[in-house]
């Protein structure tokens, strides 16, 4: 364990010792002759910040559909709190406690910024067949939900339809609708995707915030290199659906740098390349 | 919210309903002073031209009930199903058979009429995980023809009366609708503001607002932890049994059964009814059936035989100028609307579309 004098103890501690939350046994997903996703196999520990990066079609997105059941795989395991849980239906997974958000915004566009996130913290509550009692008794949905977009800022908004809100304040809202139920560990598929590149470190800290807060487990998708170095515990770096290398991120650091050194560049500059490529194709 | 604050709440949700409820029953003796019949001729079903409309409203009434139930399922939940008319012609059948073939009471008719309609619903609902879209919509289609076929067939004519329909059902003297048609128009009315009311109610309620949900964004809100297949069930059942017990009393009303309520003709009836009244609303399919069915009177009265080509032309054009329908259009006349319509009918007939046509990327910073 050289990686000891590195990191810090307390954290080393929760890495070494807390419980995994989530985990991939052999996972692989094929689309026709592509394999989008490689038998991966990962541990995600409990109350850690967990980063996945990778090049654009390196596969977590698809990894992500498989963790959260929107997609089946060809073959493998997936394993909550010990619970194998790899065909079971997308809505037990929530149930369960794991919250998932999306790379390319998903909501419900035309209810009220409210509403979307009052329909989160609904979900699972255990009111949801009484057809019979109008909505406006369950206050505590719509006060956690008035909370949660006070915690994201957009407490002001509540009542604009979600459509109507710029792509920032969107994801915003996504971030609010995953929060809301606070599930146990929170999937996030590039939650700054879309946003102006100045609000990404605030939205970021929020994450991190609530991470350490409330004792979460997050597992983060995410492009800009600098936010992920800094905020993660553990970084995957994925590539053609494969893992290729995790750890600390001053491992991943040195990983990286040991591939400028014998290929001249590496995966991590491909990836913020790409990134802000992605992000000046985006601002144009 | 203090009770006094919630009470005028409620007053100001429902007052438009029981305004219109009262005026609904006076208008009657309204039609009678008109023709110079006292409240009391009218009471005693012996005002003809009152009796007339009395008759022509409790046919709005119960048209009002099936427009709703359709509302629930496409407008509200967002299943486009062509199969709506075999839930209202299932019940009205049964009325007919029960009462006629096997003498069945009253009371028991309409409760197999909830039976067969909870029946019906799940029949529809068991495709439900496999179809989405259009797809649905080529099922039911497919259910509501065989039913169709099946319901006219010779093998049943004995009880159905085959492709002329069932005639001369006995209808209890208290209900007769000749007899005692104000009877049986305070009936209808009562009922299709119990119909409107538990509507609203069931909407406004935890289950109702993730029916909207699904409309919106199925994937979605499965991904929130709703189990969508179960909530579809419910508002399909809701449906079916609403619209079966509206085919009962149009059977009780008539009291023949005509075939042409099983054909396909009379679902693009229930889906013009809520578009011209506004799709999604609930108070829409009211007044769509109230215009649907007196537009078609009317000129079938001044202009005889020629008026479906003029009924054509008239839904054409509001379906051009008020395209969100009545009601909606009155809701919406602050949003553009427009683009909301194009992604509903993307969603129900499948088409994909890229996040880029739906929601232009900007990263406007909020005004501080
Ligand atoms: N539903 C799908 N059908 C076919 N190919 C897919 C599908 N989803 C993803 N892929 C392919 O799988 C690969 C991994 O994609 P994805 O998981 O989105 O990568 P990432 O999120 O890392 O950018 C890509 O080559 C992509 O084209
Ligand atoms: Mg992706």
């Amino acid at each position: 364990m050289r990686r000891i004098g590195i990191i810090p103890s307390g954290l080393l501690y929760r890495m070494m010792t807390s419980p995994v939350v989530l985990e991939a046994r052999g996972l692989r997903k094929e689309f026709g002759a592509l394999r989008a996703v490689n038998d991966v196999t990962l541990e995600i520990r409990a109350q850690t910040f967990h980063s996945i990066i990778g090049p654009n079609g390196a596969g977590k997105t698809t990894l992500f559909n498989l963790l959260s059941g929107t997609l089946e795989p060809t073959s493998g395991q997936v394993l909550f709190n010990g619970q194998d849980i790899t065909h079971a239906p997308v809505h037990r997974r929530a149930h369960l406690g794991l919250g998932r958000s999306y790379q390319i915004t998903n909501i419900f566009p035309n209810l009220t910024v409210l509403e979307n996130v009052r329909l989160a913290v609904q979900a699972l509550g255990s009111d949801n067949f009484k057809f019979w009692s109008a909505n406006a008794k369950f206050a505590r949905y719509t006060e956690r939900a008035r909370q949660v977009l006070e915690q994201v800022g957009l407490s002001d908004r509540s009542l604009r339809l979600a459509r109507t809100l710029p792509q920032g304040d969107q994801r915003k809202m996504e971030l609010g609708m995953i929060l809301a139920p606070a599930p146990e560990i929170l999937l996030l598929d590039e939650p700054t995707s879309g946003m102006a590149t100045e609000q990404i470190p605030e939205l970021i800290g929020l994450i991190q915030t609530i991470q350490r807060e409330s004792r979460k487990t997050v597992v983060l998708v995410e492009h800009n290199m600098d936010v992920v170095m800094s905020v993660s515990d553990t970084i995957t770096v994925m590539h053609q659906g494969s893992v290729l290398a995790e750890g600390a991120p001053a491992a991943i650091a040195a990983n990286v740098q040991v591939q400028d050194a014998y290929l001249g560049h590496s995966l991590w500059h491909d990836a913020l390349q790409q990134a802000q490529h992605e992000q000046s194709a985006r601002g144009s | 919210m203090p009770r006094a604050n919630r009470s005028a709440g409620i007053l100001r949700r429902h007052g438009g309903a029981l305004g219109l409820m009262i005026v609904l029953a006076l208008l009657p003796f309204l039609f009678g002073l008109l023709e110079g019949a006292s409240p009391l001729a009218v009471w005693n079903n012996q005002a003809g031209a009152s009796k007339f409309y009395e008759g022509l409203l409790i046919e709005v009434f119960i048209l009002a009930v099936y427009a709703i139930s359709y509302d629930l399922v496409l407008g509200i939940t967002g299943l486009l199903s062509f199969g709506h008319a075999m839930f209202f012609a299932l019940g009205a059948y049964l009325t007919g058979i029960l009462l006629k073939s096997f003498g069945l009471p009253l009371w028991a008719t309409l409760l197999a009429v909830v039976g067969a309609g909870v029946l019906n619903a799940l029949l529809f609902s068991v495709v439900l995980p496999r179809v989405k879209g259009i797809t649905f919509a080529l099922v039911t289609l497919g259910f509501a023809a065989v039913f169709n076929i099946v319901i006219q067939s010779h093998e049943l004519s004995d009880w159905a009366g085959g492709d002329v329909g069932l005639q001369n059902v006995p209808i209890p003297t208290w209900l007769s609708p000749s007899d005692e048609r104000l009877r049986f128009y305070f009936i209808a009315l009562v009922f299709l503001f119990a119909v409107y009311w538990f509507y609203q109610r069931f909407v406004d309620s935890p289950t109702g607002r993730v029916c909207v949900a699904i409309r919106e964004n199925e994937e979605r809100a499965r991904v929130l932890g709703y189990p969508t297949f179960y909530f579809k069930i419910v508002a399909l059942t809701v449906a079916s049994v609403t619209a079966g017990l509206a085919g009962a009393l149009h059977t009780l009303y008539q009291p023949i059964v005509s075939p042409t309520i099983a054909g396909l003709g009379f679902t693009v009836a229930a889906l013009l009814m809520i578009l011209i009244g506004g799709i999604g609303t609930l108070t829409g399919a009211l007044l769509g059936a109230a215009v649907y069915r007196l537009v078609d009177f009317f000129l079938l009265r001044f202009t005889g035989s020629s008026s479906s080509f003029l009924i054509g032309l008239i839904y054409i054009a509001i379906v051009l100028f008020v395209p969100y329908g009545i009601v909606g259009t009155w809701r919406l006349r602050n949003v553009e609307w427009r683009t909301v319509w194009q992604e509903r009918l993307a969603q129900w007939f499948g088409i994909k579309e890229s996040p880029q046509d739906l929601a232009p990327p900007t990263t406007e910073q909020p005004p501080d």
